[in-house]
This record gives structure tokens, sequence and C-alpha cells, in this order.
């Protein structure tokens, strides 16, 4: 036991420094695709094809990004034009109504119990969530915790389309909150089925369930996005900054 | 005045035959409502004939006839027996109000007639039996109360495992009377024929110490199985859950105290304590029975047979107080034996109170839902919820919470047992301490124990449609449960008025008044203290005397056990201030959380299940999930180790069933009574072979050489 | 792999006929054996290939044709053929046929899985129903049929307030624990109900396919592109795999061979992700026995790992690299040499980790004997990956069927499969550990072997119309099989994947535990629920 001590005493502190600084490490996010300006409009158009979800739109002499559509498969990074290409990560927004941005101040704004429920998401949205959890991100440290129960809960974060069967899990969770309570819609398939929809058993999205506060794009969102929902939602960040000068471009 | 006791007794008899007589005539749906008459009359009588008997502390006598060769039948109600009256009518007096709804049940399957008479003349036999004054007279009372209730317990005849267990309960009464029989014949040859317990009691002062032994060993084993302990204690668990609630009740709470009582009459006041062994055996076999009966009762999940365990326990923690009274008077230490003594008899009167309340609530809860197995209850607090108040009460106090009347007698049982360290021998104190281990040990899963029969029965979800559908017991079934109810909290707000009662009416057993010593008059202190003077205290002694003889009854509220020069601690308990403590802190509570929280709105949501659909009653734990760590934990007891389960499978990894092997014998039907039987079985089979008419010489030999001894021994003697 | 001549390829095909008239359809070869046989023959010669010749249970397709209904069962062992598609054909208006998983136990959930979807009927199977399509499902609508509408949302039904799971816990007191579908933390929505008469569990009654999301429903009629795009994204952790498997049956489909230097590449990125799922299951092990520290230091193997595939892959679960006939994007020389040098020394991180465990007996104390899994049943419920492995038997696909990179150089790489006996959550630990050293070697060796060239080939018209494609998944043996219409639109898409096939094993190791245990028995076990959901 005291060689693990030890062990752990040792290793350096690995914790991101966001969001006091942005994390200007390596991989820590895959980018997205923003605005570009094209020579023409059938170029445009063209570059817009390029994306298999749709996340792309022309519009004359550029081309428009809906971020929650987009699946990072950088199909419109690889033609002869390409999307131009952003790696920041600060990309969650608030879409939910005033009544929420003004009670989640004051009381919720150095801590937040969260309660994660799946419905239907692919492992890697779990696996960044529980990323935040780990020693890279450790959301501890400002004030975020997973809670087991939803009576503990302030934040519900949901992932995936929102199957039929974790419909009614769903509005059971929610139900059992109490309030103030705000949701947080993690990764594409919440927020509007991404490849999963339109589907048979899966609803798209979560607000078609329940009110949703934040969303946060992505596929899946990296930790740092995810941290950034928070932050935004604790009112403790600012929305969607862009960044003139990308953190680099894919490889 | 002397006259009083005897005319409520005759009361009570009149009372108590006009019954039996119009049980025979009246319709059979006026049985119940004739017993819940005439039965709490005639209970009424009792009760007052005892009180009457211990506030004047003057015994009832009445003389019956003179036998020829055997002396002057008499009976004589003491302060002792009138403690075991008191119990007595505590126990019927709601039985009876009990049945005026209860025995509906029966009379369209069974003729309940038999069944009024019977019960009404128990009550008679049961009197009599204490009001005995010689050994013809109680023995004859004694078949006579054995008799009578045989014919209830197997009301439901036409069912094998109800005449079974009746069987059962007069076979192994018949021996222990047999027993007892042997013994006291003994102790009256011992006498040179007197049959009064006074006389015997001069006798056995005399008696030698192998004498003492084998009349003891009779007398011991024979009223044990009265009292249900272990090893003779198989057909409680039988014999209850068959009988009807009332029936059980007063089974439970008075038959079994006829047990204690032998052994309280002829071990310990007609043959008074000489040596510890005797003692020491009481406090062992009562130490035994009581863990064995509390781990049964824990695992057990028929509500009915679980209480009969729980006596087997509640004997059990008896006799260790009788076994230690014993001891503690054989050393010469009449003051806590004294305290024993009446703390044993102390926690009979309470277990009479409680238990009897629990098995009328048992019965009510049968009466409501058809069933008694807490595996199919569940969900009763919402369908019954004075019935499950009451039932919480019996629960509470058979539990040993502060402040009701179990927690005193549990209290003072080990109080007294820790005394031993005082005791001389160090093979007693050894024997004290297992035993206290034991006792410790018996208090805790008693505690388990009420917590899931509670729980299991009132609490969560309903698990079978019979206990979603119950009904609220009728109002004569909750007077019944409320009388006792309230006998419970007043036994235990009311311990330092009680205490020195039964201390008074013990004083034939005891010769010594342990009142001053536990429960010490208001504002002494008898040993001083350390850190004031002696001056000092005893002046502040005559202000607080002289200010509280005005207000305050002579005795405190407050109970002490302290021990002398080797142990000097002072315990000290109150159940009284317990219980201001306890409703102020609620009062509290409830006026802070009042005041200090403002208006907020209440929302009302379902249980949060992790998402489930709906939360079915088979999702809550069962009783039997409830108490399998004990079942785990005490497997050596329960059972050999544990069996396989069987599986029924289609083919390989497709399995249709698990099935659980069925529950295991009772650890005193495998290691006694089966061994015992097959034993006589053998025996039996041996002095058959005798008899074949192909040896008729042999068969003669035998007779001729059994008159030899005979002749032989009365020419001896 | 051993090579298979014509003859001995002739000769399995006798020895199938013993059984009835079996026809050998023509493309088969060498690896696999493609044979249609009678409905009445499949019972038999199924237990023959899955008893007599140690073939394994891999996958079971339906199809469904206007006329009929074509059922693929497929089969695999080490031997050639190393794939057997026994094809059978049931008339549309009769889809019944004799249930095989009485006597080959792995194609228990195939088969219930078939029922629920399609509505086949599998006559002599013990436990239909309840599986994908839960008790709010209407009864008599199968998802899967082509009538049915992959987009229109489903009407649930009123769910019978008497409904419950089949019990068998058979003893007066036994109830059921209920675990999820919401769990403590963030774990995956599934359902157990714990069958117990307190303290210890007899049973556990698992309940999968909340995560439902139909992507096989999904695929039909989509460009395959699309197709791609779900298979990546429906495990999320395990992308390469999946992908690698679906442009598999593409390039069978198409009959195209990627180029070698792209072969590599899958094999590199596919071992990365090897590791970063190990590291991440390592993780949750020590987590779930409440070793924090060694917890944390997998924590952060695992977050490096996701960063090296970010910052030299562009994507942290590596998706969007795999296409048929190749790969998307081509890698530079110093991206590879940072590649092997971090894994290499992160394996090394990972074995310095694991010496350490080996000496704390706290933690041993929790996983030795836990969750146990026999070698007989590994192998009679045909379970994958390093759960089959732990319990010593020998199902990696990379050396059974070797495919892409691990084909090159004439046959499977020089790798030594780990195999342990125990079955137990200890040798599970012990095989993830030793696959963690194995996937840094294979990368060091690719990278140092790494041919030049393109990394993809064009992809032209539909060759044949449906074909198997596989690839050993972090967590085992995924079989995708594809069919394409002659637009090159998806007419049919089957997974089987690793964590299905697993998770049917589950229930065997959790039987007459402790409850405290099963939070260990689900962390040593280090399945995914999506990819067993789709």
């Amino acid at each position: 036991m005291f060689g693990w001590f030890v062990k752990g005493a040792t290793s350096r502190v690995k914790t991101t420094r966001y969001p006091a600084r942005d994390e200007t490490a390596l991989g820590v996010t895959p980018g997205r695709p923003v605005e570009t300006t094209c020579d023409n409009e059938l170029l445009a158009v063209d570059l817009a094809a390029t994306c298999p979800t749709d996340a792309i739109k022309p519009a004359s002499f550029k081309t428009t990004v809906d971020i929650s559509r987009c699946v990072h498969c950088m199909a419109c990074t690889r033609g002869e034009n390409t999307m131009r290409w952003q790696m920041d990560y600060r990309w969650a927004r608030w879409v939910g109504n005033d009544a929420g941005r003004a009670a989640r101040h004051r009381p919720f704004q150095k801590s937040l119990h969260i309660r994660v429920v799946d419905t239907g998401s692919c492992d890697a949205v779990i696996s960044e969530i529980k990323q935040l959890a780990k020693p890279y991100y450790n959301m501890h440290r400002l004030g975020f915790f997973i809670t087991p129960t939803p009576r503990h809960a302030d934040v519900l974060m949901v992932t995936g389309p929102v199957t039929s069967p974790m419909r009614l899990a769903l509005l059971k969770t929610y139900a059992a909150m109490p309030e103030p309570k705000w949701v947080i819609a993690v990764g594409n398939c919440a927020i509007s089925g991404c490849v999963f929809a339109p589907s048979f058993i899966a609803n798209g999205s979560v607000a078609d369930v329940i009110p949703v506060d934040v969303h946060v794009p992505g596929c899946p969102p990296p930790p740092l996005a995810i941290l950034h929902g928070l932050l935004l939602l604790t009112g403790r960040e600012t929305e969607m900054q862009p960044i003139d000068q990308p953190l680099g471009g894919p490889p | 005045m002397t006259n009083m006791p005897v005319l409520f007794f005759l009361a009570m008899i009149a009372l108590c035959i006009t019954g039996a007589a119009l049980s025979a005539w009246v319709a059979q749906h006026r049985i119940g409502p004739l017993l819940a008459v005439t039965g709490s009359l005639a209970s009424l009588m009792i009760l007052a004939c005892a009180t009457s008997v211990l506030i004047t502390r003057q015994p009832m006598q009445i003389d019956l006839w003179h036998l020829p060769l055997l002396g002057l039948l008499r009976l004589r109600l003491d302060t002792v027996s009138a403690l075991f009256v008191l119990a007595l009518g505590i126990s019927f007096l709601p039985a009876y109000l009990f049945s005026k709804s209860y025995m509906n049940r029966y009379p369209a399957h069974y003729n309940i007639r038999g069944f009024g008479m019977f019960f009404h003349l128990l009550l008679m036999a049961c009197t009599l039996v204490l009001a005995a004054g010689d050994v013809i007279t109680f023995l004859f009372s004694w078949r006579l109360m054995s008799a009578l209730a045989t014919f209830p317990i197997t009301l439901e005849h036409r069912q094998d495992e109800h005449r079974r267990a009746g069987y059962l309960f007069l076979a192994m009464n018949e021996a222990g009377i047999i027993l007892a029989t042997v013994g006291l014949l003994l102790m009256t040859a011992w006498a040179a024929g007197h049959i009064g317990f006074t006389a015997l009691h001069q006798a056995m002062e005399h008696i030698q110490a192998g004498g003492r032994w084998a009349i003891f060993l009779m007398i011991f084993a024979g009223f044990s199985v009265k009292a249900g302990l272990v090893p003779v204690s198989s057909w409680l668990p039988r014999a209850h859950p068959v009988a009807p609630a009332n029936m059980s009740a007063v089974l439970s709470g008075c038959m079994l105290n006829f047990g204690i009582y032998g052994i309280i009459r002829f071990d310990a006041i007609i043959m008074a304590p000489a040596t510890a062994g005797p003692g020491l055996v009481v406090l062992a076999i009562g130490g035994i029975s009581a863990l064995l009966g509390i781990l049964y009762a824990t695992i057990d999940n028929d509500l009915k047979r679980m209480l009969a365990h729980s006596s087997i326990e509640n004997l059990g923690l008896i006799a260790v107080d009788i076994g230690a009274g014993m001891v503690f008077a054989a050393y010469h230490m009449p003051v806590i034996a004294a305290i024993a003594w009446v703390v044993a008899i102390y926690h009979l009167i309470n277990h009479s109170a409680y238990k009897t309340l629990l098995f009328l609530g048992a019965g009510a809860i049968d009466h409501g839902t058809g069933t008694r197995d807490m595996n199919a209850l569940g969900g009763l607090l919402k369908r019954m919820p004075v019935t499950a108040a009451l039932f919480l009460v019996g629960a509470l106090a058979i539990a040993a919470m502060p402040p009701l009347n179990g927690f005193v007698s549990e209290w003072l049982t080990l109080q007294t047992i820790l005394r031993s360290t005082e005791l001389a021998s160090r093979f007693s104190r050894v024997i004290f301490a297992l035993c206290g281990a034991g006792l410790a040990l018996t208090a805790a899963l008693a505690v388990t124990c009420f917590v899931k029969t509670f729980a299991m029965s009132f609490l969560g979800l309903p698990r079978s449609d019979t206990a979603r559908t119950a009904v609220e017991s009728p109002q004569s079934m909750r007077v019944a449960m409320g009388v006792l109810a309230v006998i419970c909290i007043a036994l235990g707000l009311g311990a330092t008025w009680v205490i020195p009662l039964v201390d008074r009416s013990m004083f034939p057993l005891t010769h010594q008044l342990a009142a001053n010593a536990l429960v010490p008059p208001f504002f002494t202190l008898q040993h001083g203290n350390a850190q004031f003077s002696r001056d000092f205290l005893t002046g502040f002694e005559k202000i607080g005397a002289d200010l509280g003889k005005g207000v305050v009854p002579a005795r405190g509220l407050v109970i002490l056990h302290q021990g002398k020069v080797a142990n000097p601690v002072v315990y000290a308990m109150s159940t009284f201030y317990m219980a201001v403590v306890l409703v102020g802190i609620m009062l509290i509570v409830y006026l802070l959380v009042r005041l200090t929280t403002r208006r907020r709105t209440v929302s009302i949501s379902e249980p949060w299940a992790a998402g489930l659909r709906r939360l079915w009653p088979d999702m809550s734990y069962s009783a039997t999930g409830f108490s399998n760590p004990v079942r785990i934990i005490f497997k050596s007891i329960f059972g050999p180790a544990q069996r396989e389960d069987s599986q029924i499978a289609v083919a390989g990894h497709f399995r249709t069933a698990i099935r659980r092997p069925p529950r295991d014998t009772y650890i005193v039907d495998r290691i006694f009574l089966r061994p015992l039987v097959g034993g006589v079985k053998v025996l039996a089979g041996l002095m058959a072979r005798l008899h074949r008419p192909a040896v008729v010489n042999a068969y003669a030999a035998w007779v001729f050489i059994v008159l030899l001894f005979v002749l032989v021994m009365n020419r001896l003697f | 792999m051993t090579e298979l001549s014509p003859t001995a390829l002739r000769g399995f095909a006798e020895q199938c006929r013993h059984f009835g008239p079996v026809e050998l359809l023509p493309q088969s070869d060498s690896l696999m054996a493609v044979v249609n046989c009678p409905a009445a023959v499949l019972k038999p010669l199924a237990e023959f290939l899955v008893h007599s010749l140690h073939y394994r249970f891999g996958s079971l397709v339906v199809e469904e044709h206007p006329t009929q209904w074509k059922l693929i069962y497929l089969f695999y062992r080490h031997e050639g053929p190393s794939l057997v598609q026994l094809c059978i054909y049931l008339k549309a208006d009769h889809p019944q046929v004799d249930s095989i998983s009485i006597k080959i136990h792995a194609a228990d959930w195939h088969e219930r899985q078939a029922e629920d979807l399609f509505g086949l009927v599998f006559t002599g199977h013990p436990r239909l129903g309840d599986f994908v399509l839960h008790e709010e499902w209407p009864e008599g609508v199968n998802p899967m049929r082509t009538g049915f509408s992959a987009t229109r949302p489903m009407q649930e039904k009123v769910v019978d307030p008497a409904w419950r799971p089949a019990r068998i816990l058979e003893t007066p007191g036994a109830f059921l624990m209920p675990i999820g579908p919401v769990y403590a933390d963030y774990y995956e929505s599934a359902q157990f109900f714990l069958e117990t008469v307190g303290e210890d569990v007899l049973r556990l009654i698992p309940r999968f396919f909340f995560k439902y999301r139909g992507v096989e429903k999904l695929a039909q009629g989509r460009p395959w592109q699309r197709v791609l795009l779900m298979a990546e994204r429906f495990s999320g952790t395990s992308a390469i795999a999946h992908a690698t498997a679906l442009c598999g049956s593409l390039e069978h489909i198409y009959q195209v061979q990627p180029p070698p230097r792209a072969l590599s590449l899958r094999l590199i990125l596919a071992e990365m992700e090897r590791m970063r799922h190990h590291f991440a299951v390592l993780s949750d092990i020590c987590h779930a026995s409440g070793m924090s520290v060694p917890s944390a230091q997998m924590d952060i193997l695992e977050e490096q790992a996701l960063r090296l595939s970010g910052q030299c892959a562009g994507h942290r679960y590596l998706y969007g690299w795999v296409t048929p006939g190749g790969l998307n994007r081509d890698m530079s020389a110093t991206t590879l040499d940072t590649i092997a040098r971090e894994t290499r020394r992160m394996a090394e991180a990972s074995a310095s980790i694991h010496r350490s465990l080996q000496f704390t007996s706290s933690f041993l104390d929790r996983f030795e004997g836990v969750g146990a899994i026999s070698m007989a049943v590994a192998r009679e419920l045909a379970l994958v990956g390093p759960i089959a492995r732990a319990s010593g038997v020998s199902t990696d696909l990379r050396i059974m069927l070797p495919y892409g990179g691990y084909a090159q150089n004439g046959g499977p790489p020089a790798m030594v499969e780990p195999l342990e006996r125990e079955g137990d959550g200890y040798a599970r630990i012990r095989v993830l550990f030793a696959e963690i050293q194995q996937s840094a070697k294979l990368i060091d060796a690719a990278v140092a072997a790494l041919p030049t060239g393109p990394v993809r080939v064009e992809t032209a018209g539909v060759l044949r119309q449906g074909a198997f494609g596989w690839a050993e998944a972090p967590n085992g043996a995924a079989f995708h099989y594809l069919r394409l219409d002659a637009q090159g639109c998806v007419q049919r898409y089957q997974i089987a994947t690793p964590s299905f096939a697993n998770w049917h094993g589950f229930h065997i190791a959790a039987e007459n535990f402790a409850f405290q245990d099963f939070p260990i028995m689900m962390a040593s076990f280090g399945l995914s629920i999506a990819e067993s959901d789709r």
C-alpha cells in the first residue's frame, strides 16, 4: 500500500488549468469546421455536399456550419477546397429560457451536483464524461460532482438520442429531481439524434422530452467542451467565443 | 375484609361454570360474545381477587376436605401466587374480549361449543393450580388444566397438523407431569406423608444433597416442559400456530408461567437453595433457551410460530433470573437474590402483557388478511392503522425499547448478571459471564427479530393480494389489544411503583426486601458520594426529603443498581424520565421545525427506483431475506451444512427453476427429541421381544424378577 | 490458419452430406465454405459442426426476400475452412425453423433476437420474447421486417401492470433486487434483476436493449457511406474495429484489396484503440475495487492514449479514418514515430502498474475467484475476446481469420495469444495487461516495417451481394454482414458484436455471489452495452 502512496505522491499534477487558462495540449479536442468563405457560390454548394450529415449549408459566398450536426468525420477537409477547421472546444451553447438563466446563479455557482442519464449514447460520450472525474480534467476542483441519485442532483446530463425504452426512465429521473433543475444535452445524438435519426425507436432529441438548458455538441464532445457547458450553466464561462488563432490544424 | 378475595374467587368459579354451561346451550355465533361477557367478568373477578390479596398481603385460604389417608386439601393463595394470578388475569381478560369477533371465523367449519366450554373452564383450572395449597390439589388441578387446554388447541381438528400438534402438546405435558409427580411424591415421602406446602418446606430444610438433587432435577425437568425451556420446547412452535389466536395468547401469556410457578414454588420456596448447583443448572438452561428461542424467532416467517419461539426466549430469560436468584441465595447474597427474583416476576408479568398483545395482534392480522406468513404480508400500516400502532407498542416492548416495560426487566436482568462478579466461586462466575454474553446477543437479536416482524408485516408494499385487501380489526379486538398496550406502557413508565409491589409480594420467597436497594426512597444516597462530604449530603437529603415529602411519593422515579465493594459501580435508569425526555425532544423538534421553516410547497413524487417502470412488491426485502444474514451466520445451529439448490433445466444453461430444499429441522427435535424417541422405540422393541408368546417361560421369569424387586424395595424403604 | 486444398474442401462437403442433401456453393474458397442445406438438416449439421468439428457459433443473419427467408448461420474455427456459412431457406408464409440453441447455447441470444426483430419462430427454444423489444413494444410488430418504417416513430403500447420478467427462483421469500436502467454514477443503461433470498444473489436476470437504436434497421436503404458513420459511432470506443469489419465486407463485395500501407496503418490504429480500451477497463476495475491510486494511474494512461489519438489522428476515438479500399488519410513518418514512442512508453508504464498490483493483496482478494467462467462454459457459449482468453479459450480473429494488416507477410503476425485458465476476474486482468504489451509490440513492428505507397484504392460496381467482414475488436470478435443492392445501397446489415456474445455469459459468472461483488464483476467483464444493444 505504501508503494501506491509513493506512486501517487510522486506523479506530477496532470490537471488542466482550464478555465483559468486555455488548455493548449495537443489532442484534447477534435476541433470543428467553422464558417468558411468561398470564391463562388458553386464551390460553396460543392463544399456543403461533402458533409454526410448536412452540417454544412451553403450561403452565397460562404458555408455555414451547424455544429450540432457535425460528426467530426473531416470529410470536408479532404477535397480541393476545404472548410476552415478550428481546434477550440468552447462550443457549448445556452439554449434554455431566461428563467433558468436567472435561477442558476448564486447558490449553484460554486457547486453543482450532476446526474448522468444515458439514453442510448455510444461509449465514447460516456467515456468523455468519465474523463471529467479523472486526473486530467478533475471537475471536482470546480465544485462539480456526479451524484448517484437524482434527488441530490441539480443538473441532469443526458446523452444519447432518447431511445423509446429509456424515455420513461429519463422522465422519471427528471421528475425525481428537486427544483431548480437544469438539463445539459451532451453529444450530438442528444441534441439532434445525429446519425441515429430519424428513427422508429429513438426520439432524436432530448429537448422533445424534457426542457434543455445547455447544448454541448460534438461526437463525442471532448471533456473540455463538457466542462465548458457546465461552467456556462453556472455562469462562470461565456458562450462560444470564436478564437481567431486556431490552436492547430487537422493532421 | 379478609373475605373479599374468597368472594371474588368464588364469583370467578361461578362465572366460569355458568359460562361453560351457557356455551353448551346458546347458538354458535353467540359463543364469542358470551366469552367476551362471562369470561371477561370472571377475569375481572380473579384480577380483583389477586389485587386484594396483594394489597392486604393476607393469603386467601380455603380449607377443603380432609382426605383420610393424605391429609388436608387446602386452597391457599399467597402473595406469590397472587402475582401469577395477576399475570393470568392480564392475559385472560383481553383474550376473552378478543374472542367476541374473532370466533366468527369458525362456526362455518367447526363446532365451537366445546371451545366455549373449555375456554371458560380453563380460567378456573388455571386459578386452581395457583391457589393450590397442597400437593394433591396442585396435581389434580394441573392435570385438569393440561387436559382442558388440549381441546381449544385442536379446535380445527380436521387438519392433520393441528391434531398432531395437539397430541404432541398432550404427550409432552403428560411426560412433564409424570416427572414432576414423582418428584413431588418423593418430596411428600421425605416429609413423612405431609402434603401441605408449609409442612413440606419445613421438611425440606434437612434433606441430604443426593435427595435434594434428585427432587430438584425431577421437578425442574417436569416443569420445564410447561415453561417451554430447551430441550423440552418442541411443543411450543407446533401448538401455538395451530391454536386460535385467543388460545395461543393465553397459552403463551399465562400457561407457560405455570412452569415457572412450579419451579419457584417447589425448587425455590419449598426447597430453599442451599448450594449453587441447582441455580446454575436453571441459569444455564435459561440462557440456552433464550438464545435458541430468539435465533429461531428471528428466522421464522410465520407470525405465530415466531412468537412461540420468542416465548421460549422470554421464559429462558425468566429462568435465568430465577437461577441467578437461586445462586445468589445459595451464596448468601440475599439482596441480589431478591432483586433477581423480583426481576423474574416482573419480566413474567411483562411477558404476559406484551406476548398476549402480540399474539392477539397476530390473530388480528390473520383475521384481516387470512395469512400469518410475513412473506405474504406487508403494507398493512395503511390498511390497519390501529392494529399497527398497538402491535408496534408490543413489538417495542418485547424488543426491550425504553421506556417500555420490556426494557426495565431486561436491563435489570443484565445488571443482575453483571453483579455475578461479586460471587466467590470462579466456576459460577464463568457460567454467569457466558450467560451474560448470550443474553447480550439475545437482546440484540430480539431487536432484529421484531424490527423484521413489524417492518415485514406493516411497512413497505403489500406482497400479496390478501395483504392488499386487508381490513382493520373490529372494535372488540382493538379494545382487547388497547388494554394490553396501556398495561405495557404503564408497566414501563411505572416501574418504580411496580418493583416495590412485586418486592413486597415476593417476601415469602426472598425473605428480604430489595426495593430499598433497587428503587431507593426519594432524595437518599446510601453510600455517600466521594466528592461530597457526608454531612453536606445529609444536609441536602434533609432539605430534599422535607421538600419532597408532600409532593412526590416515597419512592423515586429512578432505578438504581449499585454494586458492592468489589464492583462499586452504580447503574441508574429511569423509564419515566426517559419518556419525559423523549416526548420533550419530539415536541421541541416539532416546534423548532414549525417555527423556523417557512411555508413551503410540498411535492409528492413516487420513490426513486432507478427509472424502473414500476416498483413491484417483490422488489422489496422479504422476511426471509431480512433474516437471511442471521441464518447464514448461525448456519451451524439452524442446520447441517447448506444443501445444494436443486436446479431444473431444459438443457445446460436453460434453467427453468431453482428450488431451495425445505426448511431444516428444529435443533431441539434434531438433537434431543428424535434421538429420544428413537431410543424409546429401540427399547420398546427390545421389550416387545420379551413379550413374544414363544418364550412364555422367559416372560414369566421377568414377571417374577419385577415382583421380587418390588418386594425388596418395599422392605428396604 | 492453414491453407486448405480444394480436395479438403470437398472432403468437408462430403462430411456434411452425411446429414442430408447439402450443397456446397461455388463461391466457397479456402477460407469460407458456403453451404446450402434444407431446414431439416440444419440442426444435426450445426451440432456436428460445433460438437465434432469444433466450430464456434459466430452469427445468425436473417434476410427477408419477397418469397422466402434466408437464414445464414455463421461458424468459425482455427483450421480451414475457417468459416462456414450454413444457409437455409424458409417459405415466406411459414417462418418457422428448429431452434439449435438447445444444443448450441451460443445461438440462444441470436435466435431470441431474430424472433423479436423478424417474427421468426424458433421451435423448441425454451425462452423467447422480452429480449430486444421490451414490454412496451406492441405485440406482433417486428421492426426489421421490410414493411416496417425505419423512420416513423413507433407507438408504445400500454403496459399491463401485472407484467413481470420470468423468474426461476422458486423458494418462499425470494425477491428481486432491481438495478437500473439508470445506474449509480455514469454506467450505461441496462437492467439487472438479481434473484435472491437475502445476502447472496442466486441468479441474475439481465435485460438489455434499453439503448437499442436499431442501427441495422436504420442502415436499410441508406448508402454505405452513411452506414459507415453509424458503424463507427454505435459503440464509439471500438470505431476502428467495427469500421474495419464493415469495410472488410464492403471490400469482399467490391472485390478490392486495400494497399499494404493502408492495412498496416489500420493495424496501428486498431492496436491504439485496443490499448486505450484496455486502459479504460483496467481503470474501472481498479476503481470498482476501491484502488484509487492505480485507478488514477490507469486514467492518466487512458487520457494520454486519447490525446495521442487526437494529436496523431485528429480524433480522440479515431473516427473518420477507415474507408473501403483503405484509409481516408495518410500519416506522416514523424506522427508514426510519435505513436510508436508513446505507445511503448505507455505499455511500460502499464507494466509497472501491473507489477505493483500483483503485490497488492487487497486488490487480488477482490478479484481472485470472482465471476469465474470455466473453459467448458466459455466454449459452450462461444465467448470471445479477453474474457474467453482468460478462460483458456483461444478466439483471436487476428490469428484465426487473419485479416488486413494481420495477414500481411503471408500469415498471422508473430504474436502469442495470452491465455489463462482460471477464468476469474484476476485472469481477465492479466489478459488485459498482456494484451496491452502485445499491442505495443504490434505497433512497434508495424511502424518499423511500414510499406510505402498509396493508402487507398478506388471501389467500383457491386460484384457480390452479401459478404461477411470481421475484426478483432478490443472486446473480441466482431462479424459484420452486409448486403448491397445494385445501386450501392444497403439491403441488409447485421452486426454480431463481441459484447453481445460476452454479455450472454455474464449471468453464468454472476451466480451465487455476494451482492457487493456485483460492481466488481461488471468491471472485470469490461463490456460495452452500447456495442451489445446497437
